[in-house]
């Protein structure tokens, strides 16, 4: 996409903000995402309230206006009644998570679900039966991605068959419901969306998260390319001693994670919540920031208090994710130590890498040009990019 | 020194504000109470407890055809009302329990023959009717026929809509308005607005009738080319009080007569379905005014949305190609629509669309098509008639 229709699609969202949004009208459609690797099949569906609303009542007191209190508590019943009308052949469909995404056309319920199968050749076969006794005209959008493979679209017509055939089995054997949703369980009513999770599973899920969440590796490079130079009257000059380098990465290292810990802290518990459309771009602009440093110092303060607070912003961004992963209740306080743990291990892994490299190639002639200059250019305008792409919610990189 | 921490804490200020303005049009929701309101429901016919208990009392019931047409006539009065096609689906469920049109009751085949008017299944609209009026005992079924005579009309069967116009009760001002109307599409011109005016004249003619009457005679008066008194009589129509039809109709003709900024505000007051959008956005664009960006933007979200649907460009034809004719300027990708659109319906609009997008795009095959079909049709409409 090129740079002016991205900016183009910038200027209409932020247009269409403020203006009679909630007057779009078109016909109910829910949307599938369907991403299938081996052995693991995820499947992301957003489903209109209002239109759950009109099968299950969500209003309880019937006011006209859905409450975040009312959605929260009729949670597991959207998901019984969702799970009972999706049906992936080969693949028994568990929830994992939840979530609520506003669209043109109003607030969606977003509906993560999880199987543990690989998805047979061919078109899959997905039987759906949504809305089929409230609304004959609503469709399924479905978006199938197969590992390496384009995305495949297709249009999913709710057919009673299904409803009423899951219908009959829910008659025949009652409490079938919680059977066929495990994530649903009267007992388990308030946090309805955990499916069994092995011991480390937050462990390599903290991991995943830095090593795969490149916004985050950016920023940390963008902090570790100078620190095997020092600035000199007559430029960048390499250090002499590996333990030159090592002590301000180990300053710089610290306090990012003092600083994320701090705020994933904080949001994991509840007590201070930052919308992620501030968050995300906000990381963004840590990594500009960052980059431009290197470039021409801008910083009143030493590195070491920037990256703290820098690092307060990518906290939030660690638990944006941990809200995603639906950390079990109970097990809540070790759940969220794995994740930071995993973070820095994974945080660790990418410095000693990095570092080392550095070190090594720190006399290189172009090392104060390409490395520093032009690394950090390059940094800054994918670090701008994203900037517009999170501001924008549009998508420019594929990454 | 200073200077450079001046600009950096400019930058910096200006990241954290489109940061927090990015941040009220964000796509995900995170509510922090319970308090928090994140969906505000469609208005409501009446009492909103009244709709869900009319739903319990039906769920109880299904195949109670009193009630089922009772909930299905509320959801469809909201559609029109509204404009949502959704409320259009909701009453189609309600009539869920005859699948088989065969044995339906005839109130509910009416009904589902008026739903599908509703949503341009024209072809099965006609079928359920042409059904329902082969029964036994009900050729006096005013309402049936009425209905039939318009999709055949939109379907541009004029001859076939006569019959059906005949065969209302001929008592009824009804029968002599659908077969004025047809008359004045087939370019019988003064004999149809003499009818129109004779009616019109008469007493005790109800507000609602004297609307629609008047909008007829304003648009056989567009098609025949007399401006002022299509003016004028759009200008009466609205003078009775608010009405949606009349109101784009008359957008219509002004944005014709290359006067878009007097459409802009004859439309300011109408709700923003999605026929108004598309002719704030047309007339903004025109007019040059402050608002087309946002209402040209919106218009083209909508139709994004609504072609997530393979189908949706079908349904929606007429509307996407005049949107592709003037805002976006793409004859070919307008002529591709509206071609798709006529083969569906055929009301003067849609030819007349055709024929702009035919000409826009030169295509000499294109504009003798158009030629051809309206032929065919047997439409009297001199604005096309300048096109092609």
């Amino acid at each position: 996409m090129p740079c002016s229709d991205a900016l183009r699609a910038l200027v209409a969202v932020a247009l269409l903000v403020g203006t009679g949004i909630a007057g779009a009208h078109k016909a109910s459609d829910s949307y599938l995402q369907v991403t299938a690797a081996p052995g693991q099949l995820d499947v992301r569906w957003d489903i209109a309230l209002r239109d759950l609303d009109v099968a299950l009542d969500l209003d309880s007191d019937a006011d006209g206006k859905l409450t975040w209190g009312e959605v929260r508590a009729a949670w597991p019943r959207i998901e019984a009644y969702a799970l009972r009308r999706l049906a992936i052949e080969g693949c028994p469909l568990a929830a994992v998570g939840r979530g609520l995404e506003r669209r043109n056309d109003g607030a969606y319920a977003v509906l993560l679900l999880r199987s543990s199968c690989t998805l047979a050749e061919g078109a899959p076969r997905i039987s759906y039966g949504l809305f089929a006794d409230v609304d004959p005209t609503h469709r399924g959008i479905a978006k199938v991605q197969r590992a390496g493979q384009q995305i495949a679209l297709s249009v999913l017509e709710p057919s009673a068959g299904m409803t009423s055939a899951e219908r009959t089995s829910v008659t025949a054997a009652s409490g079938v419901a919680a059977a066929s949703s495990p994530a649903t369980s009267p007992a388990d009513a308030r946090s309805p969306t955990t499916s069994a999770h092995s011991r480390w599973e937050f462990l390599l899920e903290g991991v995943r998260h830095i090593l795969t969440g490149y916004d985050h590796v950016l920023f940390l490079l963008c902090l570790l390319i100078p620190s095997v130079m020092r600035r000199a009257p007559g430029g960048w000059q390499p250090v002499e001693r590996l333990g030159q380098a090592v002590w301000p990465v180990v300053g710089i290292v610290s306090a990012f994670t003092v600083a994320h810990s701090i705020t994933l802290g904080l949001a994991a518990l509840k007590l201070v919540s930052l919308t992620p459309a501030f968050i995300e771009p906000a990381i963004a602009a840590t990594i500009v920031l960052a980059a431009f440093d290197n470039v021409l110092p801008i910083f009143p303060v030493r590195r070491v208090v920037v990256t703290f607070f820098f690092g307060l912003i990518h906290g939030f961004g660690f638990a944006g994710v941990l809200a995603e992963l639906n950390l079990p209740r109970a097990d809540f306080a070790w759940a969220l130590l794995q994740f930071n743990l995993g973070l820095e291990v994974g945080q660790l892994v990418i410095v000693a890498v990095a570092t080392s490299v550095l070190f090594g190639v720190r006399r290189w002639r172009g090392y104060a040009k390409v490395v520093i200059g032009a690394g950090s250019a390059v940094a800054m305008a994918i670090g701008v990019v994203w900037l517009i792409e999170r501001i924008g919610n549009v998508s420019i990189l594929p990454f | 020194m200073r200077s450079l921490h001046a600009l950096t804490g400019a930058l910096a200020a200006g990241l954290f504000l489109a940061c927090a303005a990015a941040a009220i049009g964000a796509a995900p929701i995170t509510p922090t109470r319970d308090d928090e309101v994140i969906e505000v429901l469609p208005a409501s016919a009446g009492e909103r407890g009244e709709d869900r208990q009319l739903r319990k009392r039906l769920a109880a019931r299904p195949d109670d055809a009193k009630l089922a047409t009772a909930v299905a006539r509320r959801y469809l009065e909201q559609a029109r009302e509204s404009g949502d096609p959704r409320f259009a689906g909701l009453a189609l469920a309600a009539l869920r329990a005859w699948p088989d049109a065969n044995v339906a009751p005839d109130e509910v085949l009416l009904l589902r023959a008026t739903l599908e008017q509703y949503l341009h299944e024209f072809d099965a609209a006609v079928a359920h009717l042409r059904l329902l009026l082969a029964r036994p005992g009900s050729e006096r079924q005013s309402q049936a026929w009425l209905t039939l005579a318009t999709v055949l009309r939109v379907q541009g069967r004029y001859a076939e809509s006569d019959a059906a116009c005949r065969a209302i009760a001929a008592a009824e001002v009804y029968q002599s308005a659908c077969l004025a109307e047809n008359a004045a599409l087939r370019g019988e011109t003064a004999a149809a607005r003499r009818s129109f005016e004779t009616m019109l004249a008469a007493r005790g003619v109800p507000a609602p009738t004297r609307g629609w009457l008047t909008t007829s005679l304003a648009e056989l008066e567009e098609r025949d080319g007399r401006v002022a008194a299509a003016d004028a009589a759009y200008r009466n129509v609205l003078r009775l009080g608010p009405d949606t039809y009349a109101a784009i109709a008359y957008a219509d003709f002004l944005i014709g007569q290359r006067r878009p900024a007097e459409a802009l505000a004859v439309l300011k007051d109408e709700a923003r379905t999605d026929t108004v959008v598309l002719r704030l956005a047309i007339a903004g664009t025109l007019a040059r005014s402050a608002t087309a960006a946002r209402d040209v933007a919106e218009m083209r979200e909508r139709i994004a949305l609504a072609n997530e649907r393979p189908e949706a460009s079908i349904f929606h034809g007429r509307e996407q190609a005049m949107f592709a004719l003037v805002v976006e300027r793409d004859p070919e990708r307008a002529l591709a629509l509206a071609r798709g659109d006529v083969a569906r319906q055929r009301e003067p609009l849609d030819l007349l669309v055709f024929a702009q997008a035919a000409r826009a795009s030169g295509r000499r095959d294109a504009i003798e098509e158009a030629r051809r079909l309206k032929a065919s049709i047997g439409l009297h409409d001199r604005r096309i008639d300048a096109l092609l």
